[in-house]
């Protein structure tokens, strides 16, 4: 694989160009070329791909789009660029395990292929917002989830009364503060060496993630840490700072993109192309140990509705089939938390992403719009259902999904709020509060009922 | 003098994206025809469909880009003759926009400023970020009738809220509307910071602009 320090040369010495000429004149006209040559197209019969020649051409196509397009580096205002033979290698070469945590809490991720019945990565948490008084009980709650492998921890953005502010230095003490809390949860939950794999998400700033990462705060090499682009297909030397400590500190990295249908990857099918080239740019650019995609629905803000569901499941099958990385994947529900239409969009989105081959996180309510917007109990119901449904084929999952769309798609555009967590689930307990828990219980039974998916209640 | 058919040509290759068959359709009309007509019967309408389809779902950023670049490649022929004969172009308003300090983060911003520009919002672009006294000064600068902010995160969010302080400071604040989006943005912050409205998606932000602007020029 082309050396990292390599890597940033080309980042001093590539082309140069504007950041408009990037996204109109590279980045539009080369999707559009591989979307035609590779024939890719929507079937919107479908939630979950199950055509794996398709997968394959998906594959195909990001490499060609990204050897043509390459990384622009918003600082010089130029593009790093890879050879085909050079991103190929690349992709033999990169890490196909991720290790997180430590002792009896260490676990490792790996790539699984969809149809597996390998057991996909469960992880949960929250890198959203949260006030300082529920921060450290609610790490707590999600530690307490046995079957999560590895957690994210929420965002502080506020010091007392003082809202923090991103290249301040109140930035620097969030981040530090969410670190301690983060690690206290985690022994208070009795799993001391459980990875934290959402590194630094309260600091925006390379310097400020850094200055918080330093090991005297609690942070791990075995820890993870996500470093993210700009839309699409974008960097900056903040970021790549971040990828050099963490490279020589031998920590993990952590590729995340959050591409949007309908953004400059158009539509459903250019989605599943920038999807799987985004990992191409994680293994060469950010120098990823694992990756973490978050695709959303430029209108709708959410994941749940079907041609995010059936780009997505593409990509994640393009990924596994070809990439074999340690791979997981962030969904967004429109509903808020306590919802019934939650439950079932996190349901639709959750079961297509274990028979395509991802990793799975609890998807997240509201559009992760809303403060302590996320429940243990969304995270334990990914958990359960991640177990429950171990082995699902893509026919299956295509199968349910059909069932399910219609519980929610109509409400889409106009989703219930939902709860806090402080209305719906009791952090000194817990457990959900008696209201929340009835809905629980009864959906659950529903689920059994009519998809024959056991999941145990409260 | 332009034909209808010609009209149509010059609406078809702004739907189409397609800058070159623009230029070639207005330079084969130009000399004999009313520019501001070029415009109003041309490339509006093509524009305004364009804004629709994408507001329907049907088209996508990609295409709607297309559209407004080959939009500005047209205007670059007609601009010399609608200053030659002193006329100009009737604008729905004019916005200063750019994401807020410390946050890089503009695919939010770019798609909100193409969708006005298919509405005849004339926009100032003022990149990622942009310092708080920079919205103003430019504000004042272009004689703007609206200030928009983005802001993907919570931590740069801060940051909207200084520029509605300063122009408070500066006994400005009701000289602008002032609008505020991004990803953590929600209508309790834009009522909390004083800005006159938010949306959580494109077509519902250039909705509350053409609203508040009728408001404005209205008097209300």
């Amino acid at each position: 694989m082309v050396n990292f320090i390599d890597v940033l040369d080309r980042a001093a010495s590539g082309q140069m160009m504007i950041q408009k000429d990037f996204d109109v004149k590279v980045f539009i006209p080369a999707l559009r070329k591989v979307l035609k040559n590779y024939d890719i197209k929507w079937d919107k019969k479908t939630a979950v791909n199950m055509d794996d020649s398709l997968a394959d051409r998906v594959f195909e196509a990001a490499v060609d789009f990204y050897s043509e397009v390459g990384t622009y580096i918003t600082d010089t205002e130029r593009v790093i660029k890879f050879t085909k033979q050079e991103i190929l290698e690349a992709v033999e070469d990169a890490p196909k395990e991720a290790y997180f945590g430590e002792g009896p809490d260490r676990c490792v991720m790996k790539g699984r292929l969809p149809d597996s019945d390998e057991l996909a990565h469960c992880h949960v948490g929250s890198g959203t917002n949260t006030t300082e008084e529920v921060a450290l009980r609610l790490v707590e709650s999600y530690a307490r989830i046995s079957k999560a492998k590895t957690i994210s921890i929420p965002i502080i953005n506020t010091l007392g009364h003082i809202r923090t502010a991103a290249g301040a230095p109140t930035e620097i003490f969030a981040g530090i503060r969410a670190m301690q809390y983060g690690r206290e949860g985690c022994r208070r939950a009795g799993r001391p060496g459980l990875g934290i794999i959402d590194h630094v998400s309260s600091c925006a700033s390379g310097v400020a993630s850094i200055a918080a990462s330093a090991p005297q705060f609690g942070a791990r090499p075995s820890d993870g840490w996500l470093v993210a682009p700009f839309a699409e297909l974008k960097t900056d030397y903040s970021s790549l700072n971040q990828s050099a400590y963490l490279t020589a500190w031998g920590a993990n990295i952590g590729q995340e993109a959050g591409p949007l249908l309908g953004g400059y990857a158009g539509g459903p099918e250019g989605l599943a192309i920038v999807n799987t080239a985004y990992s191409i740019h994680g293994i060469l650019v950010i120098r990823a140990t694992y990756h973490l995609i978050y695709p959303i629905h430029m209108t709708h803000v959410c994941s749940s509705v079907p041609e995010v569901l059936w780009a997505t499941s593409l990509s994640t099958q393009a990924i596994a089939r070809n990439m074999r990385v340690p791979y997981y994947t962030l969904l967004y529900a429109a509903a808020g938390a306590a919802t019934k239409m939650y439950f079932y969009e996190a349901l639709a989105c959750l079961l297509m992403l274990i028979a395509s081959g991802s990793g799975i996180e609890d998807v997240h309510p509201g559009k992760a719009r809303i403060t302590n917007g996320c429940t243990p109990v969304d995270m334990e119901f990914t958990c359960q259902l991640g177990h429950a449904c171990k082995g699902l084929t893509r026919k299956e999952a295509n199968q349910l999904i059909e069932k399910i769309l219609p519980k929610y798609i109509d409400q889409i555009p106009h989703p219930p709020h939902g709860e806090t967590i402080e209305e719906c689930y009791d952090l000194d307990y817990f457990k959900p509060k008696p209201h929340f828990e009835k809905l629980y219980t009864e959906l659950v039974k529903k689920i059994k009922d009519d998809y024959g998916i056991e999941l145990y209640k409260y | 003098m332009a034909t209808q058919e010609a009209f149509n040509k010059i609406s078809e290759a702004v739907v189409d994206g397609d800058g070159d068959a623009l230029v070639e359709e207005i330079k084969s009309i130009i000399d004999g025809s009313d520019p501001l007509e070029i415009i109003q019967k041309g490339m509006m309408p093509g524009l305004k469909q364009v804004g629709d389809a994408f507001g329907a779902g049907d088209i996508f950023l990609p295409e709607m880009l297309m559209s407004t670049e080959a939009f500005q490649e047209g205007m670059k022929i007609i601009e010399p003759k609608l200053m030659a004969e002193g006329k100009t172009v009737e604008k729905t308003g004019t916005v200063v926009f750019g994401t807020v300090l410390t946050d890089v983060h503009e695919i939010g911003k770019n798609i909100v400023i193409t969708l006005m520009k298919t509405h005849g919002f004339e926009v100032i672009d003022l990149g990622a970020n942009v310092a708080p006294t920079k919205f103003v000064e430019q504000a004042e600068a272009k004689n703007a009738d609206i200030i928009a902010m983005s802001s993907l995160m919570t931590t740069t969010m801060t940051y909207q809220k200084d520029v509605v302080d300063y122009l408070r400071e500066k006994g400005l604040r009701d000289k602008y509307i002032v609008l505020v989006g991004g990803g953590p943005v929600d209508p309790e912050w834009a009522e909390q910071i004083g800005a006159d409205g938010t949306s959580d998606s494109a077509v519902g932000a250039v909705e509350i602009a053409e609203r508040l602007i009728e408001g404005k020029k209205g008097g209300k």
